[in-house]
């Protein structure tokens, strides 16, 4: 029997029907999963561009237009692991196929509302990367905690306080004996009392004596001559005395003066030193309104805080190489190639309260070099319930060389109420009402921020309590302010903003904690006044008579110059002449 | 897998042609050794199903290639990562980079290019080897080692239950 071998067909026909079947069956479940492989997908990716976890409570697709819908996203903050940065209530996006063929997620319209920011979470998220810097939250708080004020006791300030009038009143012990001395040595050079009266005698014998002829008046008149320079070197002697003695006064005048009025010097010395001693008198600004200045900050610097750190982060994908399945996307777009992520057009609606604000974004990119555009964004809000106008616009790109952006903020007529500013047990700060308004820009060079602005409360209200009673001059000081200005400066890194505020409240503050402090020192600085004026009564007391006697001396050498000035000299030379007239008249005209 | 082992004795000891076995070794190598999740593979187990070549042996090669993979990755990413870096080639990839068709193939992936090109590389290697190996068993081992003691003793196993139970292709 003839055996006839059939060629089997090379094609295996039932084969592809079965791989028909094992595509249909792969496309199934792709779509049947779709939702939860694009949740997982986007979780993971932004939850690495996070930096923490990222949570989508749904996630769901279109097919024409090609889109995807979003409910509850929440972007666990990485600083505070049981609050989220921010909360979207909805976002819905519409996807651009033909670039999406080509490897590039073109997204064409995106709308976001019930956008919140810092929201607590109901469980701690997974932390992926720890913010770089300290919270500046924290560093306020710590400062606030140190704000302890510390007066110096009457020991410290009298070890510190180098005491004039002690000093003053041992100099003028010093130099009233020594002017003592000296005034007694030049006293042994005057003429006596004695002296001087047998020199009135003299005179008062040659004056009153009866001359006879010419012969014996010329005698007298020798004879007075020679007293006259007895009497010429005594009333040098005289004069020398009493220029000593006049100094002597003047001397210790002077030192008594100076004993005098010692004590009050020491007194304004001690108030000086008797201040309160703390660093933090400068910065009380920064301490109460720092945190909640840097909660507003938030708003305000969002777009650089949320937005940017993400779009680096997506431009700076480290490859991984050596794991299964991952390897390295190499991408070969010319430099004129669009972006490979890009979102045209997007408004996020953000809830503040009741009040929602609409922010419009162009060209969300993080390849801003191939655009060439930067990403713009603005805010735009005018008699809402919160505000009365709100402008907030600016522009951000990602270079070479980090992030180059600018933003301008103008807000009027924010009405805050019942806001707490420290809520710790030594000091409690309110503000009961007030209205809000604030301008400023800041700009962002090579990833370092520059620029400030002011934030002015007007028709304010505070309440303060404390315990301490430093703190609680403080809680005084601010229930009185009616409106305050703060000029806010903010620079430091993108991700870990530095603020400092200032405004007159810290001259304010700073003067009624120490006007406080020297009413709290009055009791020790009344023990010092009594003790000083004490030591120098005292001395000047006891050292009375003895500078009265250097004033009598010196009267008394005015006496005796005196006499013998005007009477010895001037009185004698005219009696003689006028008697030797008389005995020439005599003589010639024959009486 | 002991049915998968059956089956692929089973095709050794058949009718089956050399070549089909040698073939579905390689398209389930090339399978095995690049990411699984790639349109090409697509292609791979359309030829495998729509020509008749042997699927247990493509299964079992799948298999054993998938497991050699996990130690060839690195050495496929240094050759794709080389071949995408090439100056010469920029101009091809930048073109077929802005191309929907290559952009779906996800030649710019350092992993999938290297294992395709180190797998197009091996499998003339591997298909002549394994033509080789089927042929040589099949005239000179295959009386010689079904008398073998060890496999007169398989023969009473529970694979060999499996092996006489299933029908040939």
């Amino acid at each position: 029997m003839e055996q006839r071998t059939v060629r089997r067909s090379a094609f295996r026909w039932q084969g592809l029907l079965a791989f028909i079947i094992i595509l249909v069956l792969l496309v199934a479940f792709s779509l049947l999963l779709l939702n939860s492989i694009l949740k997982w997908t986007m979780e993971y990716n932004l939850g690495q561009l996070n930096g923490a976890e990222v949570n989508i409570a749904e996630v769901d697709h279109h097919w024409s237009p090609l889109g995807l819908e979003l409910t509850g996203v929440e972007l666990t903050d990485p600083a505070a692991p049981m609050q989220n940065r921010v909360v979207v209530g909805r976002l819905s996006a519409t996807v651009n196929v033909e670039q999406l063929l080509l490897g590039r997620i073109h997204l064409e319209e995106v709308v976001s509302t019930g956008i919140r920011v810092a929201q607590p979470r109901r469980s701690a998220g997974e932390v992926y990367q720890l913010p770089s810097a300290d919270s500046v939250a924290n560093e306020l708080r710590q400062q606030f905690a140190n704000f302890e004020l510390n007066l110096p006791s009457t020991d410290e300030v009298m070890s510190r306080l180098q005491l004039q009038t002690p000093a003053a009143i041992a100099k003028a012990r010093e130099q009233l004996e020594a002017q003592q001395t000296k005034l007694a040595e030049a006293k042994q050079a005057l003429p006596t009392e004695e002296k001087i009266k047998s020199y009135e005698q003299q005179v008062k014998a040659i004056t009153e004596a009866d001359y006879s002829n010419p012969a014996a008046l010329a005698r007298a008149q020798q004879e007075f001559e020679k007293l006259k320079q007895q009497f010429e070197q005594d009333r040098a002697a005289v004069l020398a005395f009493k220029e000593v003695a006049s100094e002597s006064a003047d001397t210790i005048k002077a030192l008594f003066a100076e004993v005098r009025t010692a004590p009050a010097r020491d007194l304004e010395r001690a108030k000086q030193l008797m201040q309160l001693n703390s660093e933090g008198l400068s910065e009380i600004t920064a301490v109460i309104f720092g945190e909640q200045v840097q909660q507003w900050s938030q708003y305000i610097l969002l777009a650089y805080e949320q937005l940017a750190p993400m779009l680096a982060r997506s431009a700076d994908v480290e490859p991984v190489a050596d794991e299964r399945a991952q390897g390295d996307w190499v991408e070969f777009a010319a430099a004129s190639a669009p972006p490979s992520f890009l979102i045209k057009h997007a408004v996020t609606e953000f809830v503040f309260g009741e009040t929602q604000v609409e922010v419009d974004w162009q060209n969300i990119t993080h390849q801003h070099a191939q655009l060439g555009q930067p990403t713009t964004f603005r805010a735009r809000g005018e008699n809402s319930n919160l505000w009365r106008v709100l402008n907030l616009n600016g522009e951000l790109a990602l270079t070479a060389d980090g992030v180059d952006a600018r933003q301008q903020w103008q807000v009027q007529g924010i009405q805050l109420q019942h806001l707490a500013l420290a809520e710790s047990q030594q000091f409690a700060a309110t503000i009961l009402s007030t209205l809000l308004d604030s301008e400023g820009s800041v700009a962002l060079r090579d990833s370092q921020l520059s620029g400030g602005g002011t934030v002015r409360l007007a028709d304010l209200a505070m309440q303060a309590s404390a315990e301490n009673k430093w703190a609680n001059v403080v809680a005084q000081a601010l229930q009185k302010l009616t409106h305050l200005d703060i000029q806010t400066d903010v620079s430091g890194a993108m991700t870990a903003p530095v603020f400092a505020l200032h405004s007159d409240l810290d001259r304010q503050l700073g003067s009624a904690l120490q006007s406080a402090a020297l009413d709290q020192a009055e009791t020790q600085l009344q023990g010092i006044r009594a003790d000083l004026q004490a030591q120098a009564n005292g001395f000047l007391g006891d050292s009375e008579q003895d500078f009265n006697e250097i004033l009598a001396l010196v009267t008394d050498a005015e006496n005796r110059e005196q006499r013998l000035q005007s009477l010895l000299k001037a009185k004698l030379e005219a009696q003689l002449e006028d008697k030797l007239k008389d005995k020439l008249k005599g003589f010639l005209g024959g009486g | 897998m002991l049915t998968l082992l059956a089956r692929f004795f089973k095709a050794l000891n058949s009718e089956t042609g050399a070549w089909a076995l040698a073939f579905a070794f390689v398209l389930g190598m090339i399978m095995g050794i690049t990411p699984l999740w790639r349109v090409h593979n697509l292609l791979i187990l359309l030829v495998a199903l729509l020509f008749r070549v042997n699927l247990t042996g493509f299964l079992l090669s799948w298999a054993v290639f998938s497991a050699i993979a996990y130690l060839v990755d690195p050495i496929s990413h240094a050759i794709g990562a080389a071949v995408l870096a090439a100056e010469a080639w920029q101009p091809v990839w930048t073109a077929m980079y802005q191309s929907a068709v290559w952009r779906v193939v996800q030649f710019h992936h350092t992993i999938t290019m290297g294992s395709l090109i180190l797998s197009a590389l091996f499998a003339p290697i591997l298909a002549v080897i394994s033509y080789f190996i089927v042929s040589r068993y099949r005239q000179h081992i295959q009386r010689w080692f079904m008398q073998l003691k060890l496999v007169q003793m398989f023969k009473a196993s529970r694979l060999f239950q499996i092996y006489a139970g299933l029908k040939g292709e």
